[in-house]
């Protein structure tokens, strides 16, 4: 698959993160939206239609969790990561549709290019088509 | 039978003498000069020593030298005033260490117009103990919410720091067409900007910001422990060979073969071949006893002594627990120091050296992640001795 036909939906508060984060996965060609709180996403989340989303677990009105489950239940098809600053066991409704800790990616990213991988791998496993 | 009244009850001297002598608290006299005219037998229950080792010896020669003039303050009060004083201080042990008395004392001017100190002392050694780590649990619990907090505030900014210094290398990479179409639209050549930038030094800059950025972003990950919850990879581990293996990873580690000569230290074990499997997350405890036996390594090498350095490690159960010892015979730390020694960010050790996190981290392994506890007793030149406690099957005080 081209990254150029993987599109990534980040959702996440902190415009600095969304900024820092969307300019590297735009390099990599890949098709970038982004969403600044988990009700803005869910707006969108359906036309986008993402292969991955990535999405902030401390989230300001519902958080990081609560948006998975409910977006999963909009776009079952997409594949969902966490982004989080706190060292985090996966809960068992996460776990329930699908997400390892594998999916879970600990603030700050180190290395944006491993992301990259992630993406791709999470992106080949989301899609049955 | 007449009403008995405390006045005859007492008239009789052998009543009080059976007090004295059968009181779990020490009862002493001492002279103006400080000798001791009697103590009660509970000196030697507690202390080991036996009263001729006492009686005509001065209060000094028991007495902690930080404590003599706490204690000789008290007693010239007593007397100046004529009024009962209290103190706490330390007194040697016959065989081991101090322990730490309150004494309250009273002047006493008997039939021949000889003044002596008469008083009374309790062992309080166990309690101040007690109110310490007390102390310690509330300080720890707050320094630790607060540095995970600070942890959680400063990830954000650290990721966005780490993240665009590799955004600006890639934006002047040949590897990404966009970059030669965006130079060439403003009329550069994107590989002048890039010699202009090695040549001016600008990828080491931000390849330091990078390496400066992971470095902070270690740290971070350490302070994150204090907030670390739940339960996974917890195994049940037998403590002699968990602590076998933990001291040949020590003697092959970089820094303890190479800085603190760990091979010249004398390894001292004596296991409890009783102790039931402990329960623990393996990589966590290893973690505590490396730091533990590093700190006591770089301890013992950073002082010059008279002495073959040595590390006892000691194991064992108490009241339903596992115990592990580490023992140096390094250089010790004083009482101020010793208080300290689980506060993050605290470190004797040169700017650089240490983060002063390790042994916060130990404690919060130990008390939160393991239901256990962690303390350090020490005597400046003589050693440290770290004690952890942990739950461990069939002892009772095992948790989920």
């Amino acid at each position: 698959m081209n990254n150029a036909d993987i599109k990534v939906l980040l959702v996440d508060d902190e415009e600095m993160i969304r900024d820092c984060v969307s300019a590297y996965l735009e390099d990599e060609g890949f098709s970038v939206h982004c969403a600044a709180s988990a009700e803005e996403a869910l707006e969108s989340i359906v036309s986008i239609s993402p292969a991955v989303c990535i999405s902030d677990m401390g989230l300001p009105g519902m958080n990081g969790e609560e948006f998975i489950v409910s977006a999963y239940a909009l776009c079952p098809y997409t594949g969902f990561m966490l982004h989080t600053g706190m060292l985090y066991t996966l809960s068992e409704e996460l776990q329930a549709i699908g997400m390892t800790a594998d999916d879970v990616i600990l603030k700050p990213i180190h290395y944006l290019s491993k992301l990259v991988d992630k993406i791709k791998l999470v992106a080949a496993k989301g899609r049955p088509f | 039978m007449p009403p008995k009244s405390s006045e005859t009850f007492f008239k009789s001297e052998s009543r009080y003498r059976m007090l004295v002598e059968n009181s779990c608290d020490i009862i002493f006299s001492l002279d103006t000069e400080g000798d001791f005219v009697y103590v009660s037998p509970a000196w030697e229950k507690i202390l080991g020593h036996v009263p001729s080792e006492v009686v005509g010896h001065n209060f000094r020669e028991f007495v902690h030298q930080e404590d003599i003039p706490r204690c000789e303050t008290t007693i010239l009060k007593a007397i100046q005033s004529n009024s009962t004083q209290e103190v706490t201080y330390r007194i040697r042990h016959a065989e081991r260490g101090w322990r730490w008395f309150t004494s309250r004392g009273t002047p006493h001017i008997d039939e021949n117009g000889i003044l002596t100190i008469i008083g009374i002392s309790q062992d309080v050694t166990e309690r101040l103990r007690i109110e310490e780590l007390m102390t310690q649990t509330e300080k720890m619990s707050m320094i630790s919410g607060m540095a995970a907090g600070m942890a959680h505030e400063i990830n954000n900014p650290l990721g966005a720091i780490l993240q665009h210094a590799q955004n600006i290398e890639r934006r002047v990479s040949t590897d990404i067409p966009a970059n030669y179409k965006a130079a060439s639209e403003v009329g550069v050549s994107l590989d002048l900007v890039r010699a202009y930038l090695q040549k001016r030094g600008v990828f080491d800059f931000i390849g330091h910001i990078r390496s400066a950025g992971m470095r902070a972003s270690d740290i971070i990950s350490n302070m994150l422990q204090f907030s670390r919850r739940g339960d996974s990879g917890v195994e049940y581990v037998d403590l002699s060979v968990l602590l076998d293996r933990v001291m040949k990873l020590a003697g092959t580690d970089y820094d303890m073969k190479k800085k603190y000569h760990f091979n010249l230290i004398r390894l001292q074990r004596s296991y409890d071949a009783g102790i039931p499997p402990v329960r623990m997350v393996v990589a966590e405890i290893e973690q505590v006893l490396l730091n533990i036996l590093k700190n006591a390594a770089q301890a013992i090498s950073s002082a010059s002594m008279n002495r073959q350095p040595l590390i006892t490690v000691r194991t064992g159960l108490s009241e339903g627990m596992a115990l592990i010892e580490i023992e140096d015979n390094g250089p010790g730390m004083d009482e101020t120091t010793r208080q300290r020694v689980f506060e993050p960010f605290f470190s004797t050790k040169e700017v650089g050296v240490g983060t002063g996190l390790g042994l916060s981290v130990a404690y919060a392994i130990i008390t939160n992640r393991h239901h256990g506890s962690i303390d350090v007793r020490s005597c400046l030149g003589e050693g440290s001795c770290f004690t952890l406690k942990l739950p461990c099957r069939g002892g009772g005080n095992e948790q989920r």
